[in-house]
Parts: structure tokens; sequence; C-alpha cells
């Protein structure tokens, strides 16, 4: 364990508390108390506070835990990010294609179309067979592609899929992985592109999760190099215009400059639409980037390409820069001077001026405001005090864009306490579906079905098309559609209804059942929001739960319901390897309505 | 915040605001009780159809004269014939390909328009970018965060929105849609709905507690978008979605386009304040075995037309208040490829229909295909900014005066598809 250096600080001043302080050996800065109690929160209303902030939900006994580790302790822990994780990785282990490289996978997750092609070519499927529409072909098509060890990349969909929603869940680093999905978004990427898709579990495994809470400087460039981010936002076909470059630019349709990366770059990666550049600085930028591209790999990805468009002379004879998947190639890059925001780049300095313009617009004081906003949007309120931005902006600018240390200067103000009071961020759709899962401590075999569900109320991960990723507030994720489907998702998992989600409400309880379900409201309240501020008024609802025929009803509708369904019970309990504990209907009914009330929907 | 509430109460009050006393003509009235989604005009409803994958303009609408495309098309290319198997000529000049016989009729009548040469002014041949492009109605800028169906709604309306005023049949909302107005994506209306599986008295129960709770909640959106969605579910309630009944003789092909199409037809029959209704078609990508009279495309364009027939015979009368336009993301090459296909290519052709529609034309200027017409020496010449038609289209039906926003970069001039 690390050592700890306590400092008392005597201060000053009428305040209750004696602020205790400690130093980070990371930073080498010193953690002070949290605030929490000038805003008048106890210290388990402030641990169940952080657990909703900055977790995917609170597991049951969680805030008992925190409490037991330190509140500011287990912030620091979960900013390190080192806590050994082997029940996740239990988990992990039935996918086969999370630690591959991008070589790799393009050798094995084939675009079914040109796989059809080549069985064409090769004289496996017959070209009449296709054309009469008929499915018979499939099957030959499946059999040649196990042959040739091929699989479609929606099995690679899968996979990635499935490790996100295990990793939100099962994880013991909950920070590192909610900051993953929050850069993921920073930086978006889309899986509706296809020639990125193939790039996206390598993306967030070793650009965005390493990075998620370091320097925002190399998480830029690391996301600037990606071939995700090259192949989403055009800029590996960029090169050199005509009269700069050597090499020749005819023919092509996609010669020549490309400015899409460029202005992402500025706009919605760095200083903000409002950041103080022009249009003349992003066509700068973009004569900067050029030359910035995709190594040659795979034997159909655009990359195989990339050299030969390199020139007559052939790849090993030019100048290129390799690093990982990242190329950069002399011969397409703008040799000239170009001029971003008052900064000069070139003339022929090649790959640094791209690594030189990235560290000027990390280091700006716009990026400074526009990313402390943004993570205040993510883990305050949707409207964040400009105070808190500013604190966290100088903190950004101070450490040269520390992740840690901009989240920690967030949760040592006052306002961030002030806030957290209102619990009125919305969470998202895959936050609601991934903090219910913990909150009753649901055992999930088919992560997809959680995806799903996700997708249902309007987030669909790694497949949010526009490069802004999705706005992270509540007016664009709470629509009818979209409510009705979180109050159904609280009904069908506290039902057990979800295919591959073991609920044991009973178990929640320690085996023990409400004897109404008025005193299961309450009791199952405490047990899934814990601590909550402010607290939750069911006075609307109990008039409803202590009609006197309500178990009555529920019963009847449920014995009902057998007759229904009984092939669903049927098959979900053969999925479930028949343990599902049969659920008491009217304690489902409750949690349900619970998990889709609106305070639920907040956090 | 906005606000979400106050249906038919605002409307009416409107009129009454403007200073109108007594006297007011029965036309006034009329359009107030009717408009309760927009105050200044009948209600109206425009129906999107995104094909996705491009779709090969020149073997849906072909301009059968020109012999350069029967050169460049030795496999795919359909002669103009009477009955079964031939091109339907429209005016000499080009034909329908067979699989649309529906339209034919429809063009005859003058409530279908064609727009042939129509694309982007971007010359990406990428199927994400060219869709992006034309969903954000920015053909230039990915950064764009709305879509231009969406800014469209902000136009729109004066205040009062139905829950239902953009619906996308889709289980993902589209591009088009991403924005500040509140727009639902749903693939099947029996969803939306307080559902426990194989409990109904579960559900309703469940469903009268969700209405509590959120009734008394202290958060203003979800309060509202609460009371919207019990409302909205109410009004769904009101007929049996599941029993929905088309029009007597109307069949709806059971695919993806036809299910959408139906339940469309049946939110503009409920009345529920629809003014975007929006669905996809997919399968356009042709690059292989495309098929001429038969095969992948003309299964596909039967499915599109008999879904978009049966779509117009099912709403009745009510088809004075229904402009559909279909779109893509961009059309194919002219010359067919060594696998009987078309690749990406540039520009293709849409289809309007409506009452509103200067029908019967085929819009758009088509040179001869000969190869120094072609942009790149091999594609179709966009000569017709989609900008143009969308906008003419959208405004004109949904009395919208100001463009400016829908397409911010957009200042051309129409081709007077609708009629004023």
């Amino acid at each position: 364990m690390r050592q700890r250096l306590w400092l008392i600080l005597f201060v000053c001043g009428c305040f209750f508390v004696l602020p205790a302080a400690r130093s980070d050996q990371d930073t080498g800065r010193v953690t002070k108390r949290f605030p929490y109690q000038r805003a008048g929160l106890s210290d388990r209303q402030a641990a169940a506070c952080l657990l909703s902030r900055f977790t995917y939900g609170a597991r049951p006994g969680e805030v008992d835990k925190l409490l037991e580790e330190g509140i500011e302790t287990w912030f620091e822990n979960q900013l390190r990010a080192e806590r050994s994780d082997e029940g996740l990785n239990q988990y992990l282990n039935k996918y086969d294609a999370l630690d591959l490289g991008n070589d790799s996978i393009l050798a094995i997750y084939r675009n079914p179309g040109q796989v059809l092609r080549l069985a064409i070519k090769e004289g496996v499927i017959a070209p009449d067979s296709v054309q009469k529409g008929d499915k018979s072909y499939r099957s030959d098509l499946m059999k040649y592609m196990s042959e040739k060890g091929w699989k479609a990349p929606q099995e690679l969909q899968r996979q990635l899929v499935g490790q996100k929603v295990y990793r939100s869940i099962y994880s013991r680093n909950q920070l590192q992985e909610v900051m993953t999905s929050f850069w993921f978004n920073h930086f978006n990427v889309s899986a509706t592109k296809n020639i990125c898709a193939l790039y996206i579990p390598s993306y967030e495994r070793d650009v965005i999760r390493p990075n998620a809470l370091g320097n925002f400087n190399d998480l830029l460039l690391a996301t600037a190099k990606s071939p995700a981010m090259l192949y989403y936002l055009d800029n590996f076909s960029s090169v050199a215009s005509a009269p700069s470059a050597k090499g020749g630019a005819k023919g092509r349709a996609n010669r020549g400059l490309n400015e899409n990366y460029a202005r992402e770059l500025m706009e919605l990666h760095t200083l903000g639409v409002d950041g103080g550049y022009t249009q003349e600085d992003v066509t700068e930028a973009a004569r900067v980037l050029t030359g910035w591209t995709v190594r040659p790999m795979g034997s159909y990805a655009m990359g195989k390409s990339a050299s030969d468009r390199s020139g007559r002379r052939g790849f090993a004879s030019e100048a290129f820069i390799i690093d990982g998947d990242f190329m950069f190639a002399e011969r397409r890059h703008d040799q000239g001077v170009k001029n971003v925001m008052g900064h000069r780049f070139g003339p022929q300095a090649g790959y640094q001026e791209g690594v030189d313009l990235i560290h000027m617009l990390a280091n700006h004081p716009s990026t400074a405001q526009f990313i402390s906003r943004k993570l205040a949007v993510r883990f305050v309120s949707d409207e964040p005090p400009q105070q808190l931005v500013s604190t966290m902006a100088k903190e950004f600018t101070k450490t040269g864009g520390d992740i840690k240390a901009v989240l920690m200067v967030m949760v040592e103000s006052p306002e961030f306490w002030k806030e957290a009071l209102k619990a009125d961020k919305t969470k998202s759709p895959f936050e609601l579906v991934v903090g219910a899962v913990r909150n009753l401590n649901v055992e999930i075999d088919n992560p997809n079905q959680i995806y799903s569900w996700s997708n249902r109320m309007g987030e669909k991960l790694y497949a949010y098309q526009a490069p802004t990723g999705f706005p992270d507030i509540g007016t664009y994720w709470i629509n009818t559609g979209a409510l009705l489907n979180r109050m159904n998702f609280g009904l069908a998992l506290a039902s057990g209804k979800i295919p591959g989600a073991q609920v044991d409400l009973l178990a929640l309880n320690r085996g023990h059942e409400p004897e109404s379900a008025q005193a299961a409201l309450a009791q199952y309240l405490s047990l899934i929001l814990p601590d909550r501020v402010p607290a939750i008024n069911v006075s609307r609802l109990e008039p409803l739960l202590t009609d006197p025929n309500l178990h009555e009803k529920v019963e009847q509708s449920a014995s009902g319901a057998k007759l229904d369904s009984s092939m669903d019970w049927a098959s979900s309990r053969k999925k479930n390897k028949g343990n599902t504990p049969k659920q008491p209907d009217m304690l489902a009914q409750v949690v349900g309505v619970i998990l889709g009330s609106p305070e639920y929907q907040r956090r | 915040m906005i606000t979400r509430r106050g249906f038919i109460k605002s409307s009416g009050m409107a009129v009454f605001a403007a200073g109108l006393s007594g006297g007011l003509p029965t036309f006034v009235l009329q359009a107030a009780a009717k408009a309760f989604n927009r105050p200044n005009g009948p209600k109206k409803t425009l129906v999107c159809i995104f094909q996705r994958g491009a779709m090969d303009g020149l073997m849906a609408v072909t301009p059968f004269t020109d012999t350069h495309l029967q050169a460049a098309r030795p496999n795919l290319f359909i002669a103009p014939g009477a009955g079964g198997g031939g091109l339907i000529d429209l005016d000499g000049r080009y034909g329908l390909h067979p699989a649309l016989k529906g339209f034919e009729r429809l063009f005859a009548e003058k409530q279908l328009a064609i727009v042939h040469g129509i694309g982007s002014p971007n010359t990406t041949r990428s199927h994400f970018d060219a869709q992006d492009y034309m969903e954000s109605g920015t053909p230039f800028r990915k950064g764009t965060s709305s879509g231009w169906l969406n800014r469209l709604l902000e136009n729109g309306h004066g205040g009062t929105i139905s829950p239902f005023q953009a619906v996308s049949l889709t289980s993902a909302l589209p591009r088009s849609l991403y924005g500040n107005q509140p727009a639902v994506a749903i693939s099947n209306l029996q969803d939306f709905n307080i559902q426990m599986k194989g409990s109904k008295t579960g559900a309703g129960m469940a469903a009268n507690s969700f209405e509590a709770l959120y009734e008394q909640t202290s958060s203003e959106l979800l309060r509202n978008t609460g009371k919207d969605s019990f409302e909205a579910m109410k009004m769904l309630q009101k007929t049996d979605v599941n029993a929905y009944k088309p029009l007597e003789g109307v069949v709806y092909p059971r695919s993806a386009l036809g299910n959408s199409l139906k339940q469309i037809a049946q939110l503009i029959k409920m009345d529920v304040g629809m003014e975007i209704g929006f669905a996809e078609s997919n399968g356009w990508d042709t690059h292989f075995n495309q098929g001429s009279t038969n095969g992948t495309f003309a299964r596909n364009l039967t499915d599109f037309g008999n879904s978009i027939e049966a779509f117009w015979e099912d709403l009745g009368g009510l088809q004075d208040q229904v402009t559909l336009m279909s779109m893509t993301e961009f059309g194919r090459t002219v010359k067919e490829n060594g696998t009987g296909g078309t690749d990406h290519g540039r520009a293709s052709c849409n289809f309007i229909l409506g009452q509103d529609v200067n029908g019967g034309v085929v819009y758009g200027k088509l040179d001869p295909l000969a190869k120094e017409n072609l942009e790149d020496g091999r594609d179709l010449k966009v000569t017709t900014d989609f900008r143009a038609v969308f906008s003419e289209v959208a405004q004109s039906h949904l009395s919208i005066n100001s463009s400016s926003s829908i397409f911010p970069d957009w200042t051309g001039t129409p081709l007077n598809i609708m009629k004023v």
C-alpha cells in the first residue's frame, strides 16, 4: 500500500470541520477533505452521492464499504484505478476477441459481401443461387467461412458490447469505466461507419481506457493517431493539395485535403465551437495533419492501398513514421508553412508539426474551459455553475491537463456538493440499465439483453452516428417513447422477465418477505436508493399500494399470466438454468415501480 | 425549457389573441379547430422514406432512349414494353421499372413527381458520409448536431407540440431527427404502452402508479414528459392498435417498409398531431447480381412501390394532408460492374407524392450519358442539389416560411415541384 502523509492544517476561520489533507504521491498535490458537511450532507449521504455520480450505481452494502475505506481514500483509489479485477475477468474470459490486435481482427472478421464475392470467385457458391434469392447458399457460405477461420463482424460487435456491459457491472475500477464511456463519447467514433467498425475494440481498449484518467494531451494525441478516428473523420485520406505535393494527385475521388478531422478536432475535441478559431484555422490545421494515416494492414482494409497511394517508388523506399497502427506518410504531407491561430507550423517539419498542433490545442485556455465544463455537465449538472467550471479549468491549465487533478478539484468544491443535493442529472439509458443491475445485485448471463434495453431507450452504444457523441443532457434522453421504455424496463427486470438476468429480490432483503406492499415500498426504496437526498416522496403512491385488494389483484393477474405465458416462463427458466427463484409478484411490482419512478431516473 | 403542453387550447387561443373579434370567417374557425399542431394552417404530415444503401436511379427510372446507357449496361438495361416485363414509358424518354407499375397511375393523375439527377454537392461515395450529410442537411459539415427534419420542426409550430409530432418507425432515432425538438423512435406502436409480460392487470396497476409518481415529481422535465407519455399512450389506446384494419382492399406488403407505412397511416388517421413520419427501406447496395426485371433490385423495388401504393390508398380521404418523399444517399455507376451489379456513384432519383405536388413530370436535367458528360467519367452527374427539393417540398407542405436554418448553407432556387 502507498503511504499517505497526513497533514493537519490549522485554518483560521469558523469552519466546524477541521479540514484534513493528505498528499497524493501521483501528483504531489494535497487532497482536502470533501466539503459535503457544509452542504448539509451526512457521511452516508456523501458516500451514496459519490457512488451515484462516479460509479454505475451502488451495489448492496457498498455505502458501508466505502465509509470503511474512507470517503477521500475511496475517491483517490478510484482515480488510481489499480484495483485487481479477477471477478470481472471471469466474465470476460468467455470472449476470444478482446485481446486481439487490429491485424488479427482484420484477418478474422470479414465483411459478408466480400466473402460472398470471394466464395463465388472460388466456385464455392454458384452465382445463380444468390440471384434466386433463396437462403440455401447461406449455409454453404457459413461453411466456407469456418473453413477459412473467418467470422462475421457482428460477432466482434457482440463481444465488444458484451465486454462493455460486463465491465460496467462488475469492474471494481468503476470510475475508470465511467470515464472510458465519457471520453469515448467525447471522441466519438461510430460502428455505423463500416470502415471504422473493426477498429473500435482496440480504440476503446488501447486508446481510451488507458488514458481515461491520465493526461488530456496524451489522450488527444492517441485518438488522433488511432485508425478508428483516422477512418471515422477521414483524415486517413487527406493529402496535400496538388501544388505542394510531390506525388501525383490524379484520378482518385478522395484525393486532396480533407478538413473533417481538423474541424472536429477544434470544435468538438478541444476548443469548442466558440473557442476562438476561424475557418481559415481549420484549413491550416488540416494542412498540418496531411499525411497522418493508417499503416497498411489487413487484406481488404483501405490501409492496404496506402502503399499504392504513396507513389511509384514503392512502400519500402518512402519516408514513413510508423507507430503501432499509425503511419505518417511524408509524401502526402503538405511541406509548406501553416499558421493556426497565430502559431506557425512548418515548413518541412513533418510529423512533429501535427504533434505540436495537438499540444497547442490541448493546452489552449478555451480547451481547459470546454473540457472542464463537459466534465461538470457529466458529473454535476446539465447547467453547471460557472464558478465550478472556472476552478476546474484553472486546475486543468495548472497541471497541463491532468484529468485526475481536475476531477479531484471538482469534488473538493463546495459547488459540487450543493449541486449534488439536487440529484438533478438524468441517468443515461446505459447508466439506468447497468445501475439497476448493480443496485439489485442481478446476475447477468446475457449482457446483450441489457444492451438492447439501453438501445430501446435511445442509447445504442458504439452506434451514435455524429461525431458530437450523445448529448449528455436530460432533455435529450427523456422523450415519451424512451420514458415508457424506462418504466417497462423496471417492470421487466424486477419481475425476472429479461432473459439472462437473474434477480433475487428476497435475497436483497436477506430473505425477509415484506408484509405489505407499503412495507415493501419502504424497505426496497432504502435498499435500492440508500441514503438518497432529497428524500423520495412516495405519498401519492401509498393509496394505490394500500388498496386492500391489491395483493389479491396481483395474485389473480399473476396466476392468469402463468396460463397465458407458460411458454415464456418455461423458456426463460430454461435459459436461467432453472435457478431463478420465483419472485413474489407483489414485490416484483413494487420494485418495478421504484425502478421506473421519476426519482430513479435521476442521480 | 421547452413547453410541451397545451395542444388544442393554445392554437384555439391564438386565433382570438390575434384580435379577430366576432364574425370569424368559417375557414379560420375550421382551421383553428383542426390544426392543433400548426396554429397557422391545416394539419399536414410529411412522410420521408430513406432508401439506405444508394438506390440505382437509372434502373428505377430509366432514360431509355439513351444509347450510351444501353451500351454501358448490357445485362441490366430494360427496354420499354407493353405488358409485363418491359419499362413503363412515362413520357417517351423516361421509363419506370416494371416493379413500379402502381406508380404509373399516380404519375398519370399528376400526384407523383420524379426528380432525376438529384444528389449531394459533396462527392463522397461513402454510404455513411453521404447519409450523414444528407440527413444533417449540411453536406460539408460533419459536426452539425441536429438533423434537417428536426430543424424543420423548430421552424414550424408556435409552441404547441404533440408527443407524436415526429415519429420514426425505426429502432433508433435517425440522424435526420437528431436535435432539440422531441421526436420518437418506435418500431412498433404496440410497444407504446406499459407492459408486464403475462400480466395485464399488473401492467395496468403499474401504469397507474407511474402516472401518480410522475405527476408529483419535482423535475419539470420528467413531470411534463411523463404527462405527455401517458397522454400519448391514452391516445393510442382509444383504438386497438393491434387490430388496425386498412381501408377495404388495401394490402400492405409484409415487409419492414410496409409495416412502417401502415403504422404511419394509422397515426395519421388517429389524428395525433404527427407532422413528420419517417421510415426506412434497406438493401439498395446492389454491387452484386442486381438483376433486371427480376432479381434483387426488382424485389426491393416491388416492395418499395407496393408499400407506398398501399399507404396512399389506405389514406383515402386524408391524402390531401400528406406528402411523401423518398431519398437515397447517392446513385450508382452508369456502367454495370463485373459481378452483375453497380458500384457507388453520384446522382440518383427520388419520388414525391401528394395532392399538392405538380406531378406527372420528371424534373431535373439529364445529359446524354456519354463519358464526357459523366462525373469523373463514370457517374450520373448531380444536376439538382437535394436541398433544393427537400426544402421546397417540406416548406411548401408544412407552410414554413424560413428555410435558412433548415439548410443553413443553402441559397438555391426551387424547382416548383409543389403547387404554391
